[in-house]
């Protein structure tokens, strides 16, 4: 990956967060807010495959972890699982189908939400599975499905000439959003 | 037959591991100080940002708000001027910087915090995460404030900090279900109890109750002030709601709710105080 690449990824990595600590944090929806850095590994995994699905989920989720009280690193271990179950999941799929991404959104931050939950209970934090877990799990992945194309677009431009097994990622961008 | 490359999976492996890592390093509290210097600046840096783009964002949401409910927005105003005349023929001063200053007020005298010095603060958001009870300060190092002091409001205990950057400081709420709170009950000297949360919104359980202890509702729990205990003494926490001893518990099972109003907390005061003190 050149300098350029990297940078690119940088900022659409930025970008999310900014968006998710601005707006997403004022958006409650029954008391949640929406955790759109979710969808960073799920898109990473469809464009990428299971490895750049898994690395990008990791990065993601120490970012993510910089402003979050519960233990640090548990988004990292949490995200590189997703990004990476994502990616295998995709991989024998048209990559290019409307439905995937969405599909992939709602599935894959359904299970984040969960996964969190559990690890965090597990790492001795055992109130993390007495929150409204099911409100959780309902608005992030829904809000993530929702925004699962834009997401998408955006990342296959920030993974430019990064994408597995040979398919552009522009090609698996532009197909989603179709 | 083609072989699957095992580079993913070797790639996960890696990931993994380093996760794990570093959620053992920082759970083990050495390396909880890099971590939590590495918050603190990334919330420094991410400070102006935050503020930039909200200061962006806000005037347009107000506006879709306002477009999207436009008749209900309507009728509001036409309520609240005709509020505003009542108000104003009836002379009433009652306005929201007086509320505040209100709330200011009490926090500067809080006959349990006696001569310890305070830092008064604003809440400014409810938490980052879904999964932590736990509010925003305007307030950080540059106040004085530090890891672990004791966040107080006019009703008693809040929470303690658990992160603060230049500018800004996290605290846990006394709910949040990693929060233990060491306390007396009962006449002097008082017998102890921890007082534990079980998430935001939720009274909070006391451990280390005897059985069959004669509990009133009502009745305050206050910080022990234990050599060594994270909040100085006497500060109060929460009253009893219900108390009952199953028929083969050694432990009484006791409900309390916070003394502080913790829903809808506007400011509080940082106690400068830290358990050496």
């Amino acid at each position: 990956m050149s300098g350029r690449d990297a940078a690119r990824l940088v900022l659409v990595i930025f970008g999310f967060v900014v968006v998710q600590e601005t707006v997403m944090l004022d958006l409650r929806i029954g008391g949640v807010h929406p955790d759109i850095l979710v969808l960073l590994p799920i898109v990473a995994g469809i464009i990428g495959g299971p490895s750049r699905g898994a690395a990008i989920g990791f990065g993601t989720g120490l970012v993510s972890d910089l402003f979050l009280v519960t233990p640090f690193g548990l988004s990292a271990l949490v995200g590189c699982l997703l990004g990476f179950a994502v990616g295998l999941a995709t991989i024998a799929l048209d990559r290019t189908a409307w439905w995937l991404a969405p599909t992939a959104a709602l599935g894959g931050s359904a299970l984040y939400v969960a996964t969190y939950g559990a690890l965090g209970s597990v790492l001795g934090q055992p109130q993390m599975l007495h929150v409204a877990l099911v409100r959780i799990v309902v608005v992030v992945s829904v809000t993530n499905a929702v925004l699962a194309w834009p997401a998408m677009r955006i990342m296959a431009w920030g993974m430019t000439r990064s994408s597995t097994e040979g398919m552009p990622t522009s090609d698996i961008g532009a197909g989603a959003a179709r | 037959m083609p072989r699957r490359s095992r580079r993913p999976r070797t790639t996960l492996l890696l990931l993994v591991l380093a996760a794990i890592t570093i959620i053992t390093l920082d759970a083990r509290g050495g390396f909880h100080v890099v971590t939590s210097g590495v918050r603190s600046v990334a919330s420094d840096a991410f400070s102006p940002v935050r503020s930039g783009v909200n200061a962006i964002v806000e005037p347009i949401g107000s506006f879709l708000a306002g477009s999207v409910h436009y008749g209900a927005v309507r009728e509001q105003n036409q309520k609240l001027q005709a509020e505003i005349a009542q108000l104003r023929m009836q002379q009433a001063s009652a306005t929201d910087q007086g509320e505040a200053l209100k709330q200011l007020s009490a926090l500067l005298n809080l006959p349990y915090l006696g001569n310890l010095q305070t830092v008064p603060a604003e809440v400014t958001d409810f938490g980052s995460s879904d999964f932590a009870a736990t509010v925003d300060l305007d307030v950080g190092r540059a106040d004085g404030v530090q890891l672990d002091m004791p966040v107080v409001g006019a009703g008693g205990l809040v929470g303690k900090v658990v992160a603060v950057s230049h500018h800004t400081a996290t605290v846990r709420l006394i709910t949040d279900g990693q929060s233990a709170v060491g306390t007396r009950y009962g006449a002097a000297p008082g017998s102890l109890a921890v007082l534990t949360g079980t998430g935001a919104g939720k009274p909070l359980s006391a451990d280390l109750v005897p059985s069959n202890t004669p509990l009133t509702p009502g009745e305050v729990f206050t910080t022990s002030g234990l050599q060594g205990a994270l909040f100085p003494p006497g500060i109060p926490v929460a009253t009893v709601r219900s108390a009952h001893t199953g028929t083969t518990a050694s432990q009484e099972s006791v409900s309390l709710q916070p003394t502080a109003d913790l829903t809808h907390l506007r400011y509080v005061s940082v106690v400068l105080w830290g358990p050496s003190a």
